[in-house]
């Protein structure tokens, strides 16, 4: 999004042909410079991040599904421009061929991944996640559109990523496991043919027919590369070590996002923030030397006597408001309330130029209280609080109105019950804004510690990456030594030895001054907020143990999970039914038949709508690894994998072609067609063939169940931390996008399979993420307390205590002052809950941001009744 | 070039250059990310993008997976 | 005042219901549109006074949500 206009040099006559030049005359701010000319730079800097994205798929691959020979054959991204409201078509999908709404729609994955046709042999690991989304949004646009997706494998393994699919499915969205062999024009429309499991063939004509493109390298790859001087791997992507994911082979230079292997958003921004720790931990000398401190222009005084001017800014939000909601009239609506000097519309108000636009208005229209109504204060409001502060009004005069969640979002089939609505939301903002006032921010000094709770790869890996930026850390640890799972991995899938990384760890601790270590210790306590915790840990064994305190800023939450024990299949009653990780030490030893002849994988087992609901992401490659493993050591054996979906995302993909290779049989099942262990004479295996098309019963030697991950202990720390956690008892991220490592709760953060199932290599980039948001508090070395905390007026307060008795967080002090007791509010501790300002006998309380006056003028307006 | 042949990984070291630099080649949501949490971390970071504006791939997204939320 | 379509007034708390109206809007869950919402930081907020007020102001009933 150029938020400024840009020359196109391949359409500029002047630039092309040396004439024209009418923009710079009409340029009233002469802006435009033809004799600019690219000029070379040069900066010394101590570390560089690469994170030059993806690169396309070459359209020789796209003109073998007919892109170019029908117009209505669009790769994903094309069509992702056609629903975005901003985008070309402005949001209404239509053929190309005849402007009409499409009302067969089909999409096919893995155009240029897992084909070795292309030599992109890997899985792109987002496709199946984008169609599912456009395929959501289409049908939205038009619940008419018949959608089918073609795939191989839906590869939803992100966390909670399976419910999405689920959603996809209730709305009538048709997943068709079938190759596309072939892709024909049909007059307007493009027939498809295609062939399924049981061998049959099938056609089937469609609208529009939507290509699911890989992400490849990017196009100048091999430049990047040879200018940092890093190595790339055979795909052209930048080539890591599986235990140190960032690190290139170049000293200093480190790789983020789509370059290091395809991945979606959320990864993306966790390497960002490991590689920012990566990079902070080798120049810590230098912190804090180059930086420039932002300066606000002095605030504007705005003072209870001053005439009260509010701006209303209406906002689209694409079409996500719009679509539903009136908007101008709306905004229309809102220039007749009283004290609205200004009231206007805005496609996106969050958007760069939206602040640019707020803060000019501010100025034109001496504007001192701005009524945002686009979307939820929960996400948006420090936004505008920044913008606000830049135009140099004070943070707490802008108040948001949500008709976005909470109105064109939830009535999306009642326009004008939806437009009065927001009408009565904005009147009842307006109203309260005039009641808003300038509140001062405090800052609290920050305990300049972390706390690290879990001692496997996570916590280890966290607690040295914040070691190594210059922190002291407590690392506690329920067992009685460290490491974790990674004690129970025998091998990767790349081949890497897990042992050996425990090894390194475990020494590197031994000798970081910086990280003290706590066996047999658990957290019983936690007090006080963001910068400054203080928590009491039991410690020792169980006779001797005793009671610490420890004081500290900043809390990691590293807890790690579990082997899923799953009732079904037979588990620990069938002696040859057994789980990966207990195949996996098996393997790892000497016993004589420990790669029988024949042994079957079953996938899922307890996972993905079984007794776990979610999808534990590894199994999928533990099973390839394992199966290669047998086949390594007998090569004779016949190992059948029963699956729903081969999950073996990025590079992965290269093993589980391997294993196929090598004669490893994998069959796919579907949930109502669950493969069953049955007991009789012998133990059997009982699952549906797809190619058969019937019941097949097999006596393996061992049957080998891939059972999933749970968490371990986040319902009691969730309950300590007031920590939110998921229906399957992971922990809540802040936001599932863009703060990943973050919770709802300032100042603690997680990492590893506390978080969501991942493996080894995920796990150890987000513990490093967790490590730069845990260091930033402790950078800062103070943090903000937001001003919506209670305020005491001393004239009235009678010093009866009841605010004291009921506050919740302690965040009550009671004070002499000239012999007479008075209640006084600790900023910091304070929540703003506001039960002591409810339960005052003297209206001696009011809560900042939430007075008295704000919230009965809230609710008169609510009745309409007020002069407004 | 020979400023940055002499640079040595961790260090900034000559009078002129700014102490505690660090560069970001890309500027799509990896490198956005990585260039905040930079500064943040109490580092001054050069954000180099070869294209006339920043935001990469995910400017180009309508809405994000699995919430479909706005992906400004 | 309708008994078919009796105005509500709410007060949310802002770290459960108004997070649950939120992520009710971002799953398009739909419901009935004749509820106004005042956010709150918890609904420890809520006085007596906003209450009586709020009926007195015309609401059919009063959601608290916390």
């Amino acid at each position: 999004m150029p938020a400024t206009y840009y020359i196109d040099p391949d359409a500029c006559l002047y630039l092309k042909h040396d004439t024209c030049q009418i923009c710079v005359a009409t340029c009233q701010s002469k802006a435009i410079d033809f004799s600019q000319k690219p000029i070379d730079k040069t900066y010394a800097v101590g570390a560089v991040i690469v994170s030059p994205g993806f690169g396309k798929v070459s359209e020789d691959v796209l003109k073998e599904y007919g892109y170019g020979s029908h117009p209505d054959v669009v790769t994903s991204i094309e069509f992702e421009r056609m629903t975005n409201a901003s985008g070309p078509l402005e949001g209404e999908v239509k053929c190309f061929n005849d402007g009409r709404h499409p009302k067969a729609l089909a999409f096919i994955q893995c155009v240029g991944s897992r084909d070795i046709g292309c030599d992109n042999g890997y899985c792109s690991g987002v496709c199946c996640m984008y169609a599912i989304k456009e395929a959501i949004v289409a049908k939205e646009h038009d619940p008419e559109c018949e959608i089918s997706i073609f795939y191989m494998d839906i590869r939803t393994q992100g966390k909670d990523f399976d419910q999405a699919k689920l959603k996809a499915e209730a709305m009538g969205i048709k997943f068709i496991r079938a190759k596309v062999a072939d892709v024909m024009n049909w007059g307007k429309q493009i027939k498809l043919t295609y062939s399924e499991m049981d061998g049959s063939h099938s056609f089937a004509p469609f609208d529009m027919v939507v290509l699911s493109v890989g992400l490849e390298s990017p196009k100048d790859a091999r430049g990047i590369a040879d200018i940092a001087g890093f190595e790339l791997n055979q795909y052209d992507f930048c080539k890591t070590d599986e235990f140190d994911p960032l690190k290139t082979s170049k000293e200093g230079v480190f790789v983020v996002g789509a370059f290091q292997v395809p991945k979606d958003i959320p990864e993306s921004v966790t390497q960002s923030s490991a590689a920012a720790s990566l990079t902070s931990a080798l120049m810590k000398k230098y912190r804090g030397e180059g930086v420039v401190i932002k300066e606000y222009p002095t605030e504007i005084p705005v003072m209870d006597d001053d005439e009260v001017r509010v701006g209303v800014f209406v906002c689209h939000c694409g079409i996500n408001i719009s679509s539903v909601v009136d908007v101008a009239s709306v905004a229309s609506e809102a220039r007749e309330f009283g004290n609205v000097v200004y009231a206007t519309e805005s496609l996106y108000s969050c958007s760069q130029d939206a602040q640019e636009v707020l803060k000019e208005k501010i100025k034109e229209h001496k504007l001192n209280r701005i009524v945002m109504t686009a979307c939820s204060p929960r996400t948006h409001e420090p936004l505008f609080q920044e913008t606000l502060k830049d135009a140099g009004l004070n943070r707490s005069l802008v108040e948001m109105v949500n008709i976005r969640d909470h109105c064109s979002w939830v009535h999306a089939q009642e326009p004008e019950e939806a437009t009065a609505k927001s009408i009565d939301l904005v009147r009842m903002g307006v109203a309260k804004s005039r009641n808003n006032k300038p509140l001062t921010e405090q800052t609290v000094p920050v305990t300049k510690v972390a706390l690290v709770i879990g001692g496997g790869v996570a916590g280890m890996t966290t607690a040295l990456s914040i070691a190594a930026q210059g922190f002291p850390v407590h690392l506690i640890e329920r067992g009685e030594k460290l490491g974790g799972n990674l004690v129970n991995i025998k091998t990767t899938l790349r081949g890497e030895n897990p042992a050996k990384l425990l090894k390194e760890l475990t020494a590197k601790i031994k000798k970081e001054k910086l990280v003290s270590v706590y066996l047999n210790s658990e957290l019983q306590t936690v007090s006080g907020f963001v910068g400054n915790f203080s928590s009491v840990i039991a410690t020792g064994k169980t006779k001797k143990k005793k009671e610490v305190t420890l004081d500290h800023g900043v809390i990691v939450l590293a807890t790690g999970g579990t082997e899923h024990r799953t009732k079904n299949f037979k588990l620990g009653t069938v002696k040859k039914v057994v789980t990966q990780f207990e195949l996996e030490a098996k393997l790892a030893g000497k016993g004589k038949n420990r790669a029988p002849d024949s042994v079957v994988m079953i996938q899922c087992a307890g996972s993905r709508g079984d007794d776990l609901d979610y999808c534990s992401k590894v199994c999928c490659n533990q099973a390839v690894k394992n199966a290669l493993k047998i086949k390594d050591i007998n090569p004779e054996s016949q190992v059948i994998v029963l699956y729903r979906d081969m999950r073996t995302y990025g590079f992965a993909e290269d093993q589980y072609k391997e294993a196929r290779e090598k004669g490893v049989i994998f069959v796919p099942y579907e949930l109502a067609k669950k493969p069953k262990v049955l007991s009789g004479k012998t133990d059997v295996v009982e699952y549906f063939d797809p190619i058969l098309q019937e019941k097949v019963t097999i006596n393996p030697k061992l049957i080998v169940l891939s059972v999933g991950l749970v968490p371990e202990g986040t319902e009691t720390l969730s309950k300590l931390l007031k920590a939110p956690v998921t229906a399957n008892e992971f922990f809540l991220e802040a936001h599932v996008k863009l703060r990943p490592v973050e919770l709802a709760v300032e100042g603690v953060y997680v990492c590893g399979l506390a978080h969501g199932p991942k493996p080894i290599d995920e796990t150890i980039v987000q513990a490093q993420a967790a490590s730069a948001k845990a260091a930033m508090p402790l950078v800062k070395g103070t943090v903000k307390v937001a001003p919506t905390v209670s305020i005491i007026d001393k004239d009235k307060c009678i010093g009866c205590g009841i605010c004291t008795v009921v506050c919740p967080y302690n965040a009550i002090d009671m004070l002499k002052i000239d012999k007479k007791r008075k209640a006084e509010t600790v900023a910091a501790s304070c929540k703003g809950c506001g039960i002591c300002a409810s339960r005052c006998p003297t209206f001696a309380i009011d809560m900042g941001g939430f007075t008295q006056d704000q919230i009965l003028a809230q609710i008169k307006a609510f009745g309409n009744l007020e002069e407004v | 070039m020979g400023k940055a042949q002499n640079a040595c990984a961790g260090c900034t070291s000559s009078s002129d250059d700014r102490a505690g630099s660090v560069m970001v080649v890309g500027g799509g949501v990896a490198g956005l990310q990585t260039a905040m949490d930079l500064t943040d971390l109490g580092f001054y970071v050069y954000l180099v993008e070869k294209g006339p504006a920043i935001g990469g791939a995910m400017a180009q997204l309508d809405k994000t997976f699995p919430t479909n939320d706005c992906s400004l | 005042m309708s008994d078919a379509n009796p105005k509500i007034l709410g007060f949310l708390c802002n770290w459960c219901c108004y997070a649950a109206a939120d992520a009710a809007g971002v799953a398009r869950y739909q419901y009935p549109p004749n509820i106004r919402t005042i956010r709150v930081m918890c609904t420890g907020r809520i006085d007596p006074a906003f209450i009586l007020q709020g009926f007195a102001q015309g609401a059919a009933g009063i959601f608290a949500g916390g």
